[in-house]
C-alpha cells in the first residue's frame, strides 16, 4: 500500500538514514541482489539458509520468476514459528491462481548438518550467515553446502572488514554474535578453496559502496556468487522427507498446475464468457421483440451482420434451439482469458467435455445453456401434511396474567 | 472520546454503525490526547493506545494493573477494538424478580443440541499475568518480544506477550524475575518480569485470551482470516456468471455462558469476487459509454470494500482520483516513486493499463503505536478485488438462488460442518499441542440442553378461534372463508395499469372481488386508469386522479424496477397521504396463482386502510407494546432512519407508526422520543386512558451497542414517558431483540437432525449469566436452518414472570399482518423494520402524519 506519509514517518526515516549511510538500506540492497539474480537466472528451487524472519523468502514469493520450491532454514525455531504465517498465500492467490506451482517450506536445522532433502537445489543463498559460524564450522558448512548439497549456484554474503572504519561509532564487529569479519582477501581465499575442492567457479561483487577515494575499501557487504562447473546429476531426484531437519511449516500455493484448480478456473472462465454471450443475445432479442412484437429477428440476420463485420469464424452466432441457447465454442474461445488458459480449441473442448458443469453438443462445438431465466416462483403446491402436534395443544383456559401478578385493577 | 466513537466500520451495508453522540472528534484532537485515565468498564481500550514513548507506556500499564484485571485487555496487533460481545453489561443484577431464576415453565420439554462446545481446563487452572519492564526502554514491540524470548527456558514454550503484559500458564519461581538480554548491537537490556495477577478461568482477560488462542488454532488449520471470521480457501465454490467465489468458514466466539465457558461456532460464508476494480471499470465503460462513465463509476464504486492483491487488507473506496494514474508519484521515505515502479520493485507486479485512474480510501486505522492515521491511501484498480455482493446482485433472483443453494444448509449439513471442525481440532497434532501447553481442551461434542416448546396459540378472528399446524406455523389455509375482525369497505378506489397489462388488471379486479366477499370486505368497482409506461406519466396520472376521498390506490407496475415504485410511494406517503398497493404485473400474470395472490393483496389492502385481520389472546390489560427498529442508509451519507410502532388496543390489531430521519451526530432515540409521546397520546385518544404497562422491543442494536441502550436509551424512554404527567408511572420493560446471532439449535425428530419446532424457548446454558435473556425459535422454515431470535430484557419494572415475558413475546410474533403465520420477531419490530426500510429505500422523507394510524407501509 502506498500512503501519503505524514511528517512523523519522514522524520523517523531521516534519523535512520543518519545511522545507516545507505539508501535504500543495506539489507534491502542485499535482498535486491538476490532478487535480481533470480530474475536473470530463473532458478526453480531456492533454499535460504539463516532465513530468520523470512524477509527474503517473503520478497522472493512476490518476485517469483519461476521459483517452484522455496525453502527457508534457520536454527532458531521460535523466530520461524512467529513469522511463518506471513508466508501463507494471500486471499488473492486463491482468487487468481498463478501459472506455476510454488511450495514454501520452513525447517529448523543447521547448515553444518547433512540433510537429504536439501539436495538438488538450483540456488542456495546464505545472506550474512557465515560470520555467525565459528571458523571450524565454516569448514563443515563448505563441505555440506558445496560438497553434499552441491546446488547449481550459491550466493554468500558477509561483511567486508575493510569497510568497518567507515561505519560511524563502530567498535569491534558489526554484531555481537559475529564470530569473525573477513577482509576481501580472506573471503576470496576461502571462496577459491571451495571452488577448487568442490568444482565451482566464483565471482565477487557486493553492495554498499563508499564515495570518493574511500571506494577502494570495497563494498560494505561483499558477495560471492558461485556457479557449479559440472552437470547436475540429481536434479530429478525425488524429494525426500527431512531426516535431520525439523519441518516447521509447509504450504502449497494454489496454482494452475494443480489439475483441479486448472479445471475449475477454466470452466469458470468459459461459463462466465458463455453466460455473457447468452445474456447479450437475450437482451438483443428482447429489444427486438419489444420494438416489433410480431417480428422476431431470425438468427440468419445475425449471421449476416456478423459475417459482414468480422468475416471470421469467431463470429459464429449465438442461437436458440428449443428451450436452450447455444453458444458456439469458437465465440468463447475468442475471449483472451480463455485463450490464455488453454493452448488450443482442441484442448479446450477436451477439458470441457469431461466437466459436469458444462453441457455441450455431441460434436463439442456448441455450449448449451438454458434459455429462460429460472423462474422466480419455485412455490410448490401446498402439501397437505398432517404433522402431529409436538407442543401441548393450545389451552382453552382463559388466562389473566394481571390477576396472577396480583396487581389487577390497582393502576 | 469513547471506543465507540471511532469503532471500526465493519464495511457492511447492514452493519450497525453507532451514531456518536455529539460531533466526531477530529483526528488532530485524537492525536493530541494526553494519557487516558482508565476508562469505565465496558468501554474497551486496546493496547494500541500505548504511547510510543516507553516511559509513558509503562506508566499507563501500571495504572491498568492497579485497577485490577477487569480493565486489562489483551490487544492484538494494533488492537483497538469494540467490545463486540457486549460483555460487561450487567443488567440482570438490577432486576430483583429474576435474580434467582430467569427461566420459564410453560410448554413441553424438548431435547436440543446447540452449536456450543465447552472449554475444559485442568482443575485449579490459573492464567498468570506478568508485567514486563525493559531497562533501558525499548520502543519496538517486536524487539521487546525478541529480547524476552531469548529466555524461553525460563519462561516456557507457551506464552502470550503483547509488548508489556505477559501471560503464562505456569507460575515462575519468583514473583519478580530479572533477566538479561542483548540486542543485535550488543546493547545489554535488563528485563524485569513481575507477577501482577492470577486470573481465574472466567475472568474477562482470560476470555479474551481464549479467543486469541482459538484464532491461532484456526490459523494452524489453514484458515484465512477475513474481518473477524475465518474461512477455508481450499474448498471454494464458484458462481462463474458473476465471477463469485464463496469460501465456507466459521464464526467463533468464546464467552462465559450461563454455567460454563463455551465456544460458540457457526458456519459462515464469504463472498469474494475474482474480478478486479479495473475489470469492473472496463465493463462499466463498455455499458454506459465514455460520457456517463465518471458519474456511473462513482455511483457504483464509492462505498464498496475492496481487497488488495499484494496483502490481505481491505479498504473502503471513498473517492476516485480522476487526475491520478499509476505514473503519478508519491513520497516513500525521502524519494518520490511512481506507483508503477513501487509495485514493480516491491511486489514484482506489473501494471498493464497505465491510464487507469486511482482509487482513494481514507484510512481510519491508526498508524503504528497509536500514531494518527497515515492519510488517504491511493489504490491501483488493477490490484484491487471487489468483495461482497452489490445491491444489484442482491436484487438478482438468480444469483441469490445460486448462492442460497450453496450457503443454505440443512440442519443436518450444518451440524455436520461444525462437527467436522470439532474433529479437526481434536485430530490435528499441532492444535492439540498448542492447547495442551496451555492446559486447555475442548469437549469433543456439541452441547446438549433442554428447551421448552410453548403451546401453540389460538388465532381469534371475529367470533371464532382456530388452531394452526404447529410445524408449519401458518394459518393461510385455516383462515380461508372466515370473516376478518374488521373490514374497511372499498367504495372509492383506483387501479392504475399500463396498456400491456390491461388484461391482468381486469382479472385482478375480478379476482379481488371474488375473494373479498368471504372475508367480509365490501368492494365497489375500482376506477380503472391507464398510464403510459414512464415515470413522469405515472406521476401525472396519480396527481390528476387521486383525490381527498380516495381510499386506496392500486398500481400495477410492469417491472420490478425501483424508480416507479419509489415514485408512487413518495407521492402517496408524503404529498398526498393515501394508502397504496403496488403489484408487479408478473406476480399476477399466472392464472393458477391468482386466487392466492389476490387474497394476500386483499388482506394487505384492508390492513393499509385500518382494517384488522386476526388476534391472539393477550392476558394483560392496559398494555402498550412498542417496537423500534432502524435502517442505515449507507448510500445517502449514512443517515439513519428510526421507526417506532406502538399498539393501540388490547388485541394488538391496531398500531400507531412513526418514522424519523436521524440528524447527524444524533442518537436514534433522541429522534424517537417525540414519536413515543405521540404514540402515548394516540393510545390515550383510543382508550381514554394511558397504558399502565409499556413493553418496548428494541431491534436494530448492533454488536457492542448494548451498553449505550442501557445507559442512554432506557433513561430517555423513561423521560419521554414522564412528559405525559408527573404522576404517570407505568410499568416499563425494555427488551433488546437480536436476529443476527450465531447461536443455533438442533432437534432430533424421528431420528433425524431437524430444526426445533416453532415456539421453542431456550433460557438456560447458552444464555449469559449477567443478563435476563432467552432465545425463541418462533418461525418455521422450509429450507435450511432456522435462526433463533435472542431477547435480552435490559430493563424491567413490570414484575412479569420470565414465563409470561417469554410467552407474551411469542404471542406477539403471531401478529404480523403481512404474513399469515408466525414471524421471527414480535410484530411491532417487524412493522418498524418494514416502515424504516420503506422510508430509507424509497421515500427518504418523513411520511405524512395523516397516515400514522394505519399500517400503510405493509
Amino acid at each position: 500500500m502506498c500512503l501519503m506519509r505524514t511528517h512523523s514517518r519522514a522524520d523517523l526515516t531521516k534519523t535512520l538514514a543518519m545511522t545507516t549511510p545507505f539508501s535504500p538500506p543495506l539489507y534491502m540492497q542485499r535482498y535486491q541482489f538476490v532478487i535480481d539474480y533470480v530474475k536473470t537466472y530463473r532458478p526453480k528451487k531456492v533454499i535460504d539458509f539463516g532465513c530468520a524472519e523470512c524477509c527474503l523468502l517473503k520478497k522472493l514469493k512476490f518476485h517469483r520468476n519461476g521459483i517452484q520450491l522455496l525453502v527457508g532454514v534457520d536454527i532458531n525455531s521460535v523466530v520461524l514459528l512467529k513469522r511463518m504465517h506471513t508466508l501463507a498465500p494471500l486471499i488473492s492467490d486463491y482468487l487468481q491462481p498463478s501459472d506455476g506451482p510454488l511450495t514454501i517450506e520452513l525447517y529448523q536445522g543447521s547448515v553444518t548438518e547433512r540433510e537429504p532433502c536439501t539436495r538438488g537445489f538450483d540456488l542456495v543463498t546464505c545472506v550474512e550467515l557465515i560470520e555467525h559460524l565459528e571458523l571450524v564450522e565454516v569448514a563443515s558448512f563448505s563441505e555440506v553446502v558445496f560438497g553434499y548439497m552441491s546446488p547449481g549456484a550459491v550466493i554468500v554474503s558477509t561483511p567486508n572488514a575493510e569497510f568497518n572504519p567507515l561505519l560511524p561509532g563502530l567498535r569491534g564487529f558489526r554484531n555481537y554474535d559475529h564470530k569473525f569479519e573477513w577482509t576481501r582477501a580472506e573471503f576470496q581465499t576461502w571462496a577459491h578453496k571451495v571452488c577448487r575442492d568442490y568444482g565451482y567457479s566464483v565471482h565477487f561483487t557486493g553492495v554498499g559502496e563508499a564515495v570518493g577515494h574511500w571506494r577502494e575499501v570495497g563494498f560494505c557487504t561483499q558477495i560471492a556468487v558461485f556457479q557449479r562447473n559440472f552437470h547436475d546429476t540429481m536434479s530429478n531426484a525425488e524429494r525426500l522427507e527431512p531426516s535431520v531437519y525439523r519441518l516447521m511449516y509447509r504450504v502449497v500455493y494454489p496454482s494452475l498446475s494443480d489439475n483441479n484448480i486448472y479445471q475449475r478456473t477454466l470452466v469458470n472462465e468459459v461459463l462466465y464468457e458463455a453466460q455473457h454471450l447468452r445474456q447479450e443475445w437475450l437482451s438483443r432479442m428482447n429489444m427486438d421483440s419489444s420494438n416489433n412484437a410480431h417480428f422476431c429477428a431470425p438468427p440468419l440476420m445475425d449471421v449476416f451482420q456478423h459475417g459482414l463485420e468480422g468475416g471470421t469464424r469467431d463470429c459464429q452466432p449465438v442461437y436458440q434451439q428449443g428451450g436452450t441457447i447455444c453458444v458456439p465454442l469458437a465465440r468463447v474461445w475468442s475471449s483472451p482469458r480463455v485463450r490464455a488458459l488453454c493452448g488450443s480449441v482442441q484442448r479446450l473442448r477436451e477439458e470441457l467435455q469431461v466437466d459436469s458443469r458444462v453441457r455441450m453438443s455431441a460434436d463439442g462445438t456448441v455450449l448449451i445453456l438454458p434459455a429462460a431465466a429460472d423462474d422466480e416462483d419455485d412455490e410448490e403446491v401446498e402439501e397437505e401434511e398432517n404433522v402431529k402436534a409436538v407442543s401441548g395443544v393450545a389451552n382453552n383456559v382463559e388466562e389473566d396474567w394481571d390477576r396472577e401478578l396480583g396487581c389487577y385493577g390497582n393502576v | 472520546m469513547t471506543g465507540r466513537a471511532r469503532a471500526r466500520s465493519r464495511g457492511r451495508g447492514r452493519g450497525q454503525e453507532p451514531a456518536a453522540p455529539g460531533a466526531q472528534p477530529s483526528i488532530s484532537q485524537e492525536a493530541a490526547e494526553p494519557v487516558m485515565p482508565t476508562p469505565p468498564e465496558g468501554q474497551l481500550v486496546g493496547r494500541g493506545r500505548q504511547k510510543p514513548a516507553p516511559g509513558a507506556m509503562s506508566e499507563e500499564a501500571m495504572m491498568q494493573i492497579s485497577a485490577g484485571f477487569q480493565q486489562v485487555k489483551i490487544g492484538e496487533r494494533g488492537g483497538r477494538r469494540r467490545d463486540f460481545h457486549d460483555s460487561g453489561v450487567h443488567t440482570r443484577q438490577l432486576m430483583e424478580h429474576v435474580k434467582e431464576s430467569k427461566t420459564g415453565v410453560s410448554g413441553t420439554a424438548i431435547e436440543l443440541r446447540a452449536n456450543f462446545m465447552r472449554l475444559l481446563s485442568r482443575p485449579m487452572w490459573v492464567l498468570y499475568q506478568y508485567h514486563v519492564d525493559f531497562k533501558p526502554p525499548m520502543e519496538s514491540r517486536r524487539l521487546r518480544s525478541a529480547l524476552l524470548f531469548q529466555h524461553e527456558e525460563t519462561l516456557g514454550k507457551a506464552h502470550t506477550f503483547d509488548g508489556a503484559i505477559l501471560f503464562l500458564p505456569n507460575k515462575l519461581h519468583n514473583t519478580e524475575t530479572v533477566l538479561c538480554s542483548e540486542t543485535r548491537n550488543g546493547e545489554k537490556v535488563e528485563i524485569t518480569v513481575t507477577l501482577t495477577n492470577e486470573l481465574p478461568p472466567s475472568s474477562p482477560v482470560c476470555l479474551q485470551f481464549y479467543n486469541i488462542l482459538f484464532r491461532r488454532i484456526l490459523r494452524i488449520l489453514n484458515m484465512q482470516q477475513i474481518g473477524r471470521h475465518y474461512y477455508n480457501p481450499d474448498d471454494p465454490f464458484n458462481i462463474p456468471q458473476h465471477r463469485l467465489t464463496i469460501w465456507p468458514g466459521f464464526v467463533t466466539t468464546i464467552l462465559q455462558y450461563e454455567s460454563s465457558i463455551m465456544l460458540c461456532t457457526d458456519v459462515s460464508h464469504k463472498v469474494l469476487r475474482s474480478e478486479t476494480v479495473l475489470d469492473f471499470m472496463y465493463s462499466l465503460r463498455h455499458q454506459c459509454g465514455d460520457q456517463r462513465f465518471p458519474e456511473a463509476c462513482t455511483k457504483e464504486l464509492v462505498g464498496l470494500i475492496i481487497l488488495t492483491k499484494y496483502n490481505n487488507k481491505t479498504y473502503r473506496i471513498d473517492d476516485i482520483a480522476w487526475d491520478h494514474t499509476p505514473n503519478n508519484t508519491f513520497k516513500k521515505g525521502d524519494t518520490e516513486i511512481s506507483f508503477r515502479n513501487y509495485f514493480k520493485t516491491q511486489y514484482g507486479l506489473d501494471i498493464t493499463d497505465g491510464n487507469q485512474v486511482l482509487l482513494v480510501s481514507h484510512v481510519k486505522r491508526l498508524g503504528p503505536s497509536g500514531r494518527p492515521p497515515p492519510g488517504p491511501a491511493m489504490l491501483v484498480p488493477e490490484f484491487c478485488y471487489l468483495t461482497g455482493l452489490t445491491d444489484k446482485m442482491r436484487a438478482d433472483f438468480n444469483i441469490m438462488k445460486d448462492l442460497a443453494s450453496h450457503t443454505r444448509l440443512s440442519p443436518e449439513q450444518r451440524e455436520g460442518r461444525i462437527n467436522r471442525l470439532i474433529s479437526n481440532i481434536n485430530r490435528n497434532a499441532d492444535v492439540q499441542n498448542e492447547l495442551t501447553t496451555w492446559g486447555l481442551s475442548f469437549e469433543n461434542r456439541l452441547l446438549s440442553l433442554n428447551g421448552r416448546v410453548l403451546p401453540s396459540e389460538r388465532i381469534i378472528q371475529g367470533g371464532r378461534a382456530y388452531e394452526y399446524n404447529p410445524w408449519t406455523a401458518d394459518w393461510a389455509k385455516e383462515m380461508r372463508g372466515l370473516p376478518l375482525i374488521s373490514c374497511m369497505s372499498l367504495d372509492n378506489w383506483l387501479m392504475f395499469y399500463t396498456r400491456r397489462n390491461a388484461d391482468v388488471a381486469q382479472s385482478l379486479l375480478q379476482t379481488l372481488n371474488k375473494v373479498s366477499g368471504p372475508m367480509g370486505i365490501r368492494m365497489q368497482r375500482a376506477i380503472m386508469i391507464e398510464y403510459e409506461d414512464r415515470q413522469e406519466s405515472l406521476l401525472r396520472a396519480l396527481q390528476q386522479n387521486v383525490a381527498r376521498e380516495t381510499q386506496m390506490v392500486v398500481v400495477i407496475l410492469p417491472t420490478n424496477r425501483k424508480d416507479k415504485y419509489d415514485c408512487v410511494k413518495k407521492y402517496l406517503c408524503v404529498e398526498c397521504p393515501t394508502p397504496s398497493q403496488c403489484v408487479v404485473s408478473r406476480t399476477i400474470s399466472k392464472p393458477q396463482a391468482l386466487m392466492t395472490v389476490a387474497t394476500k393483496i386483499a388482506l394487505q389492502m384492508n390492513c393499509k386502510m385500518g382494517g384488522e385481520l386476526w388476534s391472539v389472546e393477550i392476558p394483560l390489560r392496559q398494555l402498550m407494546i412498542v417496537g423500534i427498529d432502524c435502517y442505515h442508509d449507507t448510500a445517502a451519507g449514512k443517515r439513519s432512519i428510526g421507526a417506532l410502532v406502538a399498539s393501540l388496543n388490547q388485541g394488538m390489531s391496531r398500531w400507531f407508526s412513526k418514522c424519523v430521519l436521524q440528524n447527524r451526530g444524533q442518537e436514534i432515540i433522541d429522534a424517537l422520543k417525540g414519536s413515543l409521546q405521540a404514540a402515548l397520546k394516540a393510545y390515550l385518544k383510543y382508550n381514554n386512558s394511558l397504558p399502565s404497562r409499556i413493553i418496548v422491543f428494541r431491534d436494530g442494536v448492533g454488536d457492542g451497542m448494548l451498553q449505550s441502550v442501557v445507559d442512554y436509551e432506557v433513561p430517555q424512554i423513561m423521560q419521554s414517558i414522564k412528559t405525559m404527567g408527573q404522576d404517570y408511572e407505568p410499568k416499563l420493560s425494555v427488551v433488546v431483540v437480536k436476529k443476527r446471532i450465531s447461536s443455533r439449535f438442533f432437534a432430533r425428530i424421528d431420528g433425524k437432525i431437524a430444526n426445533p419446532p416453532p415456539g421453542t424457548v431456550i433460557g438456560t446454558e447458552v444464555t449469559r449469566p449477567e443478563w435476563y435473556d432467552f432465545f425463541i425459535v418462533s418461525q418455521a422454515v422450509r429450507f435450511g436452518c432456522v435462526a433463533p431470535t435472542h431477547y435480552n430484557v435490559v430493563f424491567d419494572s413490570s414484575g412479569l414472570k420470565p414465563d409470561h415475558m417469554q410467552r407474551l413475546t411469542y404471542k406477539l410474533c403471531h401478529m404480523y399482518y403481512n404474513w399469515q403465520g408466525i414471524v421471527r420477531v414480535p410484530a411491532p419490530c417487524q412493522y418498524a423494520h418494514k416502515l424504516a426500510f420503506l422510508v430509507g429505500q424509497s421515500i427518504h422523507k418523513e411520511p405524512n402524519m395523516n397516515l400514522d394510524d394505519f399500517l400503510y407501509y405493509l
